[in-house]
């Protein structure tokens, strides 16, 4: 999916996000890890790490090959999506105390990773602009 | 999962789905309808005996566990029966599944298949097929209702 494709779901999952409250908190982490996914793929593929035929669904399913560039590349990205995923099974799938606040932190970490794809797209950019 | 925590879930989940719109919130409304009917549909497999309810939530990885201890807050990871599924059919049941839970994974099926066109990819729905995604949630939530309803003895 190309960077315009991945940046209309990510903003398009955000407005729905925008429903939902601190209470909704599965909805919110859940929503988090799509968008953020987004965000993701978009940052990967505008640094060249994954071409644009080929989406990443889960960092957590990325090779060690793989997850060893984006971290060289794009570590905060790439620590927020994993935070998002490891929020899911505890609080998605299982019901350890505390949703609220780990929603709270997987808004964070969406927000870095939305910094991320919007520098990378950036960085992409520039140098086509200039020539 | 508890079965009681299963029904908590699912209450939120369907709460938080009756203010999004199958059309204009596409992506969240189908992943949130897939969690409700996951939680509602562990219930009733918990309720039924054909799956354990346990103290252990499903992984991203198939058939693999999280522990929680209770006190530290943390989890381990362990593999043993199910337990919770991920999603219907995963991990497969060894035992034949009562018929309301059967039409009620078909109905979850085809939410669950909805992610890689409408929610991974971009694909938008028109008004016929947001009605067929409705429907088929409420097929889902019937059918388990009515199992957990006769405490998971519904024929």
């Amino acid at each position: 999916m190309n960077a315009d494709a991945h940046r209309a779901k990510a903003e398009a999952i955000e407005r729905s996000l925008a429903k939902c409250t601190p209470a909704d908190y599965e909805t919110v982490i859940e929503a988090c890890m799509l968008a953020g996914t987004h965000w993701f793929n978009l940052a990967l593929h505008a640094a060249k790490l994954l071409p644009v035929d080929h989406d990443a669904m889960h960092a957590e399913f990325l090779t060690l090959g793989q997850r060893r560039k984006i971290a060289c590349v794009l570590p905060a990205a790439l620590t927020a999506l994993d935070t998002i995923e490891s929020l899911r099974t505890p609080y998605v799938r299982g019901d350890l105390p505390g949703g609220a606040q780990a929603a709270e932190r997987t808004l964070e970490c969406l927000a870095e990773l939305k910094r991320a794809a919007m520098h990378s797209d950036t960085e992409r950019s520039t140098p086509s602009r200039s020539a | 999962m508890k079965i009681a925590s299963h029904l908590e879930k699912f209450r939120r989940l369907d709460a938080t789905l009756e203010r999004l719109d199958p059309g204009s919130d596409q992506e969240l409304w189908i992943w949130t309808a897939m969690n409700a009917g996951v939680h509602l549909l562990n219930a009733a497999l918990h309720a039924c005996g054909a799956t354990t309810e346990s103290d252990s939530f499903h992984s991203q990885v198939e058939g693999l566990y999280a522990v929680p201890n209770r006190t530290s807050g943390t989890l381990h990871d362990a593999m043993h029966a199910p337990g919770d599924v991920m999603h219907a059919g995963q991990p497969p049941l060894v035992a034949p599944l009562r018929p309301g839970i059967e039409r009620a994974s078909l109905a979850l099926r085809t939410i669950e298949d909805l992610r890689e066109r409408f929610v991974r990819g971009s694909e938008r729905a028109d008004a016929s097929l947001q009605r067929d995604w409705r429907a088929a949630y409420a097929t889902c939530i019937q059918e388990l209702r009515a199992v957990l309803d006769t405490g998971g003895n519904e024929r």
